[in-house]
């Protein structure tokens, strides 16, 4: 048997197969979502969902009416292609004015929704989907076997991609197409109907994911949770090759795929991160990405929530207190767990809101965080026998370490495309977590020990543990409090408000974004650590890519740039975990359902809603721009 | 005095291409100390794009730009800020989140040292508060202090603005078109606060009313397809046919 590199030659070539097959899905879903965000400048995080409809509603049609794969390849992207015109209209119209994370939050929202609904309709495990009959076999082509299927699917997406790319570029509807990107009001005032053209381009950029989702059903298992994954990937491409380039998103999906594949071949352990890494390479060298001509789109203003000055240091110590009061008298009335774990995401939900909410650097990827202090706190305490204090340290030194080198990387692009990134370095922590040894992989750290505290406090003992999460969150959340009312803060939230004045100031901005992002990183981490040692495990349910959702919800859901909406936002969700927990997986669904009623109906948050009503009974002046206009970005090479 | 350092900002052939359309084109600019110093021409002629190369907000494709003698082309904004040289922008950037008061705090605390303090209070910095409170009084801002910058007319933000980059007490000031979407009233206390702000210090606009640059500036530029067409005083350039030609359109060739 011939070999390449120490690789038998049939092992590289259907490996690079495999990687040309999953490239073609690459390409597919980067060119919708680019047209999309082109076209609408929404990022559709529900495209992943889109896809996973596609395939599952082939497997309805041949399971429930019966009708074949072929008829599936048409039937199934009209039907998700008309339920997405729906939802355009009714509520992705709403946020066009407002900036793109909105949109970003509001599919999110909707993704959820839709997975969380089929894993309960159809249960998580995948379905087989048979090859078609006229598929089926294969050929040898000498040097390898090449399945009839397979060959299909590559020969079918390059045919689609070249298709979308020439009605784009070359015919007229495409001019007209790209010249709306440009300059809507212009087109408009053409007597070209807009907004209908947008309508459709979303409709036509889901059902292309839809269609992929069929073209997947055979190769891959059909399960309610196959988009989730790979559309973090796929976000990873559209970062790689820029957002700007319809030919740039298919050669840069394919690419990809080869390079997974290769990577397969000659060192299988890094094939689930080396695009991540690519991606890294990439925001070093080029940051607009390959492809990518302008570093950032424009962005609409997003609304300010935090809309009145800050009440008084006195008010604030107040409150604060009382809140220490409360939280301490908490554990007679209330269950002592939910208390804990309610602090524990409450930190959390501080850390993250610390740049989400004050530097309004919205990051997709704060599990990462949480989750690999928690892995090395607990490792810590195990393996190495540390006392709780010093492994809670190496926790938290971890994090903030990991945040100094992602947030180094990701303050390079800003608003949506600062989200796709953290997600992307949350998505390779996650796979190394899974791989290597010392995080017990599926099944996590086990038992870490609690340990007395400064050789002192016993922490098993219920009080005690208490107590110590008691005085960690408060001190966590001390900290928030000062860094928000200090000089520095005030410098993050003028960043946030228009960059590239605050340079003019001679702040350097970016040095202040990432010293934010390293600080929120720490919190979370500390947030992590303590959870290790509190629940005496560390898993991968703390660094997936839910956990960051959860935490967006929660600070969205209380305020985000509040100082207690987050907090309140944590007790929220926390308490729907432990009282809805007999609903399963329509938790899920719930959690969707908050982020679309949060972004179409109360932006704010709840306590943001609560400190606008006090001012409006109060007469204060109203605080934020009514009219929004457009935040200058510096541009850069 | 050294050559170099009669003229605070200067450019070699300075130049900055978006695609092939070259918007600034090898361009020979001085700007003499304490000089009051106005860039006009008709739209498109790259004024705009000059200053942004200036300022740093666009890097140039070719050339070099000196200040104070020393070549600056590679420095970054905030680099420049901490030289001295102060800009403002076209359409009012104000931090629309933050009140009058602390948009001005915000201005003075570098160079109080505040700016990388994490923990404190600026209430604690009788300093600051201070030299806030002159700033509000003499810009006829005190009593909206407490409202947030977003909600002010846009004439008061052009006022805040200004505000803001003066309480860096630079060197040079930038201004990009002060008067753009300003009232008539609003003219006239902006033209008024410039002038006052140029004792002392070099200032160069760009500016569309005629009537301001005018009665501020001392020394004009016209610029005309990415290129300097003219320069010299007021009645120098407004003498020239070439220059009438260029702002009515009409061609040589």
């Amino acid at each position: 048997m011939t070999t390449i590199f120490g690789v038998p030659s049939a092992v590289l070539y259907g490996q690079l197969l495999l990687g040309l097959i999953n490239g073609a899905f690459y390409a597919m879903l980067s060119l919708g979502l680019a047209v999309i965000f082109g076209m609408m400048n929404i990022v559709n995080f529900a495209h992943g969902a889109q896809y996973m409809m596609g395939a599952m509603g082939a497997w309805l049609l041949m399971n429930y009416l019966g009708i074949g794969y072929w008829w599936a390849l048409i039937l199934a992207p009209l039907i998700v292609g008309a339920i997405s015109i729906v939802i355009e209209v009714l509520l992705l119209r709403r946020l066009y004015k407002l900036d793109h994370l909105y949109g970003m939050l509001l599919t999110f929202g909707l993704a959820l929704m839709v997975q969380g609904a089929f894993s309960n309709w159809f249960g998580s495990s995948g379905q087989p989907y048979s090859i078609p009959q006229a598929l089926m076999g294969g050929r040898n082509l000498g040097f390898m076997f090449l399945p009839n299927y397979r060959a299909w699917v590559i020969a079918a997406s390059v045919v689609i991609c070249l298709g979308t790319w020439y009605v784009i570029e070359r015919t007229k509807l495409g001019a007209y197409l790209r010249a709306a990107t440009e300059n809507p009001m212009l087109v408009q005032a053409f007597g070209i109907r807009v907004p209908r053209m947008i309508t459709l381009t979303y409709g036509a950029g889901v059902g292309l994911a839809a269609l992929a989702g069929v073209l997947a059903a055979p190769v891959y298992q059909v399960s309610p949770l196959m988009g989730a994954d790979l559309l973090i990937v796929v976000f990873a491409v559209v970062v790689i090759g820029g957002m700007g380039s319809i030919m740039g998103a298919i050669v840069t999906g394919f690419l990809v795929g080869v390079i997974e594949g290769l990577t397969k071949a000659f060192y299988p352990e890094a094939s689930t991160t080396v695009v991540f890494a690519v991606m890294a390479v990439v925001l070093l060298i080029r940051p607009a990405g390959l492809f990518g001509s302008k570093l950032e789109a424009a962005q609409g203003q997003p609304q300010s929530s935090l809309s009145a000055t800050a009440p008084s240091t006195l008010t604030q110590t107040l409150i604060f207190l009382a809140l220490a009061c409360c939280l301490a008298a908490a554990p007679l009335v209330v269950y002592p767990g939910f208390m804990m774990k309610a602090m524990i995401f409450a930190l959390f939900a501080c850390a993250f809101n610390l740049v989400a909410g004050y530097g309004r650097l919205v990051s997709f990827g704060h599990s990462m965080f949480l989750g690999s202090a928690g892995y090395v706190c607990g490792h810590a305490a195990k393996i190495w026998g540390l006392p709780p204090e010093f492994a809670i340290l190496a926790g938290t030194a971890t994090a903030a370490m990991l945040g100094f080198v992602t947030g180094w990387l990701a303050i390079r692009r800003s608003g949506i495309y600062f989200a796709m990134v953290t997600l992307a370095f949350a998505q390779m922590v996650y796979f190394v977590a899974l791989q290597a040894r010392f995080t017990g992989g599926e099944d996590g750290l086990q038992a870490v020990p609690r340990g007395m505290l400064f050789g002192l406090i016993d922490l098993s003992l219920p009080a005690n543990l208490y107590g110590f999460v008691l005085v960690i969150f408060l001190g966590g959340f001390f900290l928030i409090m000062r860094l928000v009312g200090s000089p520095f803060g005030r410098v993050l939230k003028a960043i946030s408000d228009h960059d590239a004045r605050a340079q003019s100031l001679g702040f350097e901005t970016a040095r202040y974004k990432l010293v934010a992002f390293v600080l929120s990183a720490a919190l979370a981490g500390l947030a992590g650590s303590t959870k290790a040692i509190v629940s005496q495990l560390a898993s991968l349910t703390d660094v997936h890519w839910s956990m960051s959702g959860e935490v967006l919800l929660m600070t969205f859901l209380g305020g985000v740039g509040t100082l207690y909406g987050p907090l309140v936002g944590a007790f929220i969700v926390v308490a729907m975990q432990n009282y809805l927990a007999a609903f399963g997986q329509w938790v899920t669904v719930i959690h969707g359902l908050i982020f679309v009623l949060c972004v179409l109906a109360f932006r704010r948050g709840i306590v943001g809603e609560l400190i606008e009503f006090w001012h409006r009974l109060h007469r204060t002046p109203p605080a934020k721009p009514a009219v929004l206009h457009n935040v200058a970005v510096a541009p850069q090479e | 005095m050294t050559d170099g350092a009669v003229y605070v900002l200067e450019t070699r052939g300075l130049s900055r291409a978006f695609g092939g359309f070259f918007a600034v084109n090898g361009v020979n600019f001085r700007l003499a100390r304490n000089s009051m110093h106005a860039v006009i021409g008709p739209n498109g002629a790259g004024k705009t794009t000059l200053f942004n190369l200036l300022t740093k907000f666009l890097p140039p494709s070719a050339g070099t730009i000196l200040h104070d003698g020393e070549d600056v082309t590679r420095l970054s904004m905030p680099a420049m800020a901490k030289r001295s040289v102060v800009r403002s922008f076209q359409i009012s950037a104000v931090f629309a989140g933050l009140t009058v008061r602390e948009n001005i705090e915000l201005a003075l605390l570098r160079e109080h040292g505040l700016a990388w303090n994490l923990l404190g209070r600026i209430a604690r910095h009788r300093g600051v508060l201070e030299r806030a409170d002159a700033l509000l009084e003499r810009f006829g801002l005190s009593e909206y202090a407490g409202t947030m910058a977003g909600s002010l007319s846009y004439g008061r933000k052009r006022v805040l603005e200004l505000a803001t980059t003066l309480a860096l007490e630079p060197s040079v000031l930038l201004l990009d078109e002060p008067m753009a979407g300003l009232g008539h009233e609003d003219i006239g206390r902006v033209t008024q606060l410039i002038r006052e702000a140029g004792k002392g210090r070099t200032v160069l606009l760009v500016e569309h009313n005629m009537n301001v640059v005018a009665e501020l500036a001392d020394t004009i530029t016209v610029m005309v397809r990415g290129e300097v067409l003219a320069q010299g005083s007021y009645a120098e350039v407004s003498s020239r046919a070439d220059v009438m030609a260029a702002y009515t359109g009409q061609t040589h060739e």
